[in-house]
C-alpha cells in the first residue's frame, strides 16, 4: 500500500542510466537528445534554487569589510566566530537537543506506529485522528500555556523543557512514518514468532523493529530536522545565552554588529551542514511517501 | 474489500476490542485469512483451533502490552498538545497578560478580535500564502518528480540537491533571501536595477513583500511536495504506462488520464498536510519580513505571535490563534474523512 523508501532505488537507475548511455552512444537512439535537454532544464532549475544557499556558503569565504586581508577568499569569518562568540556551545546545544529528540521520537513513536499499523479497534482509530488534529494545532496556541506549565516545573530555559517539546511536536508525523513502514512488513512473520511462544512485544522487538531499519532512520531524520530547524520554540523558552541553540544565536548576530554578513553566513553555514551532511549520507533512507498511505489506510 | 479492511492485516488478532469476535469469524473472514496465510482448508492449517484455547491469559496481556505501546505517546500528547490547548480556551475567556492571571471578560476578547481589520487582514493574506503555497508548491514538486522519473544523467544528484531548501533551517534561507532583496543594494535589486527594471523594493511596498513571502514559502515547500509525488509515482506500476503507449496515448493523456488517477490518494494528502504546513507556519513570514511592511504580509499566526509578546495583550492573542486552531481543526477533521472515504487502490 505504502512505498517507504522509493529514493532507494535510486542507486540501481542510476547505473541502469550509466549503462544506457553506453548503449545508446552506438545506437543513437531519439532519446538521447531528450535526455541531455531534461538535464539542462533540471540543472538551470537546480542552480535559480540554489542560489540563496550558494550565496550563504560564498559570503561565508568573503573577507569581512574594512579588515586587512584584501583575498577573495579567506576563513577569517569561521575563525572570528569560532573564537569570539558562543557559537560552539550553541552547536553543542543544538547537536544535544536534536539527538536526544530524534532518540526519543523514535522510542515512542514506534510502538505506538506498531499499534496503529496491527489493530483495527474503534480506540485506534480514534487514537490516529488525534493524532491528526494535535498535528494541525499550531504551535502558537500553546506556546503560552506551555510557558506557564514548564514555569512551574522549573523547565523553562533549560534544554530538557524544548526536548518535550521538539518530540510532543514530531510525534504526529513520527507514528505514521513508523505505522507506514510497518504496514510493508507482512504480519505472518510475527504470527510465526508468536506460535513459537514469542510474547507481542518480543515479536514486535526481534521480528518488526529489526527488520524496520528504513522506517526508524526515515522518522530519525525527520524529528532531527524538527528539532534542527525550529525557530519559535527556542526563541520563547531559553533564555540564557549559555542555553541558546544556533537558531536564536543566529539571531544575535543582527542586533550586536548590525551587519556583518561574512560572520552571520559562517554561523548560517554552520548551522545548515549537519542536516546537509545527514541528507547527502543518509538520503536513500529518507521517505515521506508512505505518511499518505498511514493516513489514508485507516 | 469492506470484509478484508474491517479484519485488516491483522485480522483482529491483536485488536483488543474486536479481537474475540474476529476469531470467531465467520466461514468468509475465515477463508480470507487462510487465503492471506497462504494456508489451504486442508493444510497444516491448525492455528484458528488453537488460538481460542490460549485466548483468555494472552488476550488480557496483550491488551496490556498494546496499551504500554501507546501510553508514553498518549501522555505526551495530552501533557504538551491537549493540555495547552485547553488551557488556551481559558486564556481566551480572561483579561490577563503574560504574568498576571487577569479577570473572565466572557467573550469580549473574541468580540474585538472579530471587529478588528487587522484580524481580517491577516485572515485574508493566510487565505493567499496558503493557497500559493500549497498549489505553487505542489505544481512545482509534481514537475520535477516527473522529470526526476525520466532517464537523466546526475539524477540522484539532482534529487538530492533540490531537496535542500527543505533541509536547510528556515532562519538560515530567510537570513540569506534577506540579503538577496531586502535593501536596494542587495544583489537582485541592483541586477534588476541594471535591466532597466528601476528601484525594484521587494519587501518594501507591500504588494511585493506579499508576493516574496509566497515565493519564498514556494521555495522552501516544494521539496516535500516532489518527495511525496516521487513516491505517489512510483508505486504506479510501469506496465500501465507500456501498455498505454501500445494503444497510442501520447504524453499528455497518459498523464491526465493514468498518472493524475493513480497518483490523486497522495495528491490529496499532500494537499492536506500543506494546508496545514502553511496556516500554521510562523517562521516563514516572520523571519523574512517580521509581518511588514505595513502589516500586509502578516498572517493569522503573526498577528497572534505579535499580540501576545509585542503587545502582551495575552486574552487577545490567544483568542486569535484559537479562532484559527477552530477552523483549521473543524477543516482537517472534515478532510481527514474525507481522505479516509478516498480510497483508490
Amino acid at each position: 500500500m505504502s512505498v517507504l523508501g522509493t529514493s532507494s532505488t535510486g542507486a540501481p537507475h542510476a547505473a541502469d542510466g550509466a549503462a544506457a548511455s553506453t548503449r545508446k552512444a552506438r545506437s543513437a537512439e531519439p532519446g538521447q537528445r531528450g535526455r541531455w535537454w531534461r538535464f539542462a532544464v533540471l540543472l538551470v532549475i537546480a542552480l535559480v534554487v540554489l542560489i540563496p544557499i550558494l550565496a550563504v556558503v560564498g559570503l561565508s569565504f568573503r573577507p569581512a569589510l574594512g579588515s586587512g586581508a584584501n583575498d577573495s577568499f579567506t576563513v577569517e569569518n569561521y575563525i572570528t566566530v569560532f573564537q569570539q562568540t558562543d557559537v560552539l556551545t550553541w552547536l553543542r546545544n543544538s547537536l544535544l537537543v536534536t539527538l536526544v529528540t530524534a532518540v526519543v521520537a523514535v522510542a515512542v513513536a514506534a510502538p505506538a506506529g506498531y499499534v496503529l499499523s496491527r489493530s483495527r479497534s474503534r480506540l485506534v482509530s480514534g487514537y490516529s485522528m488525534l493524532l491528526f488534529v494535535m498535528q494541525s494545532l499550531p504551535v502558537v496556541t500553546a506556546v503560552i500555556p506551555l510557558f506557564i506549565l514548564f514555569a512551574k516545573l522549573g523547565l523553562v530555559d533549560r534544554l530538557v523543557g524544548v526536548m518535550i517539546i521538539y518530540v510532543a511536536g514530531a510525534l504526529s508525523v513520527a507514528t505514521w512514518m513508523m505505522a507506514a513502514y510497518y504496514d510493508s512488513i507482512p504480519i505472518a512473520l510475527e504470527e510465526a514468532a508468536w506460535l513459537d511462544g514469542a510474547s507481542l512485544f518480543g515479536g514486535f522487538l526481534r521480528i518488526v523493529l529489526r527488520n524496520s531499519l528504513p522506517g526508524v532512520l526515515s522518522t530519525a531524520i525527520f524529528s532531527f530536522l524538527v528539532a534542527w530547524n525550529d525557530y519559535l520554540i527556542a526563541v520563547v523558552f531559553l533564555r540564557s545565552s549559555w542555553n541558546y541553540t544556533l537558531p536564536i544565536g543566529l539571531e544575535t548576530f543582527f542586533q550586536q554588529n548590525a551587519t556583518n554578513w561574512g560572520l552571520v553566513m559562517a554561523v548560517a553555514v554552520v548551522m545548515m551542514a549537519p542536516p546537509i551532511i545527514l541528507f547527502a549520507f543518509l538520503n536513500k533512507y529518507f521517505s515521506v511517501g508512505g505518511v499518505g498511505g498511514a493516513l489514508a489506510g485507516r | 474489500m469492506t470484509e478484508q479492511k474491517k479484519y485488516g492485516p491483522a485480522g483482529g488478532v491483536l485488536a483488543s476490542g474486536d479481537g474475540g469476535q474476529a476469531v470467531r469469524a465467520d466461514g468468509v473472514v475465515d477463508g480470507v485469512r487462510r487465503a492471506r496465510r497462504g494456508v489451504g482448508r486442508a493444510g497444516p492449517g491448525r492455528q484458528p483451533q488453537r488460538a481460542p484455547l490460549r485466548k483468555h491469559p494472552v488476550f488480557g496481556s496483550r491488551t496490556r502490552t498494546l496499551l504500554a505501546f501507546v501510553l508514553p505517546s498518549a501522555v505526551l500528547l495530552l501533557l504538551i498538545n491537549l493540555y495547552p490547548v485547553a488551557y488556551a480556551f481559558v486564556q481566551s475567556l480572561k483579561d490577563g497578560s503574560l504574568i498576571a492571571p487577569g479577570h473572565f471578560v466572557g467573550l469580549h476578547n473574541y468580540a474585538s478580535v472579530l471587529t478588528d481589520p487587522r484580524f481580517w487582514g491577516a485572515a485574508r493574506f493566510t487565505l493567499v500564502f496558503t493557497l500559493v503555497g500549497v498549489f505553487g508548491s505542489w505544481l512545482a514538486g509534481l514537475g520535477l518528480a516527473l522529470l526526476l522519473r525520466t532517464r537523466v544523467p546526475a539524477r540522484g544528484a539532482f534529487k538530492v540537491l533540490l531537496l535542500l531548501p527543505w533541509v536547510v533551517p528556515v532562519v538560515v534561507s530567510a537570513t540569506s533571501w534577506n540579503w538577496l532583496v531586502a535593501t536596494p543594494q542587495s544583489p537582485i535589486p541592483t541586477l534588476l536595477r541594471h535591466l532597466g527594471f528601476g528601484d525594484v523594493l521587494f519587501l518594501a511596498s507591500p504588494l511585493l513583500a506579499q508576493v516574496t513571502v509566497c515565493v519564498f514559502k514556494v521555495w522552501i515547500s516544494f521539496p516535500f511536495m516532489m518527495m511525496m509525488m516521487s513516491s505517489a509515482l512510483a508505486s504506479v506500476d510501469a506496465s500501465v504506462y507500456e501498455a498505454a503507449k501500445v494503444d497510442g496515448a501520447g504524453p499528455w493523456q497518459t498523464f491526465r488520464l493514468i498518472t493524475m488517477p493513480m497518483i490523486s490518494r497522495t495528491t490529496f494528502v499532500s494537499w492536506i498536510l500543506m494546508t496545514i504546513f502553511c496556516v500554521n507556519d510562523f517562521p516563514t513570514v516572520y523571519l523574512l519580513t517580521g509581518g511588514g511592511p505595513v502589516g500586509s504580509t502578516r498572517t493569522l499566526v503573526v498577528l497572534a505571535y505579535q499580540t501576545v509578546f509585542q503587545e502582551f495583550q495575552t486574552g487577545t492573542g490567544v483568542a486569535i490563534a484559537f479562532l484559527m486552531t477552530f477552523v483549521l481543526v473543524a477543516i482537517s477533521v472534515v478532510l481527514y474523512r474525507q481522505i479516509r472515504k478516498v480510497n483508490i487502490e
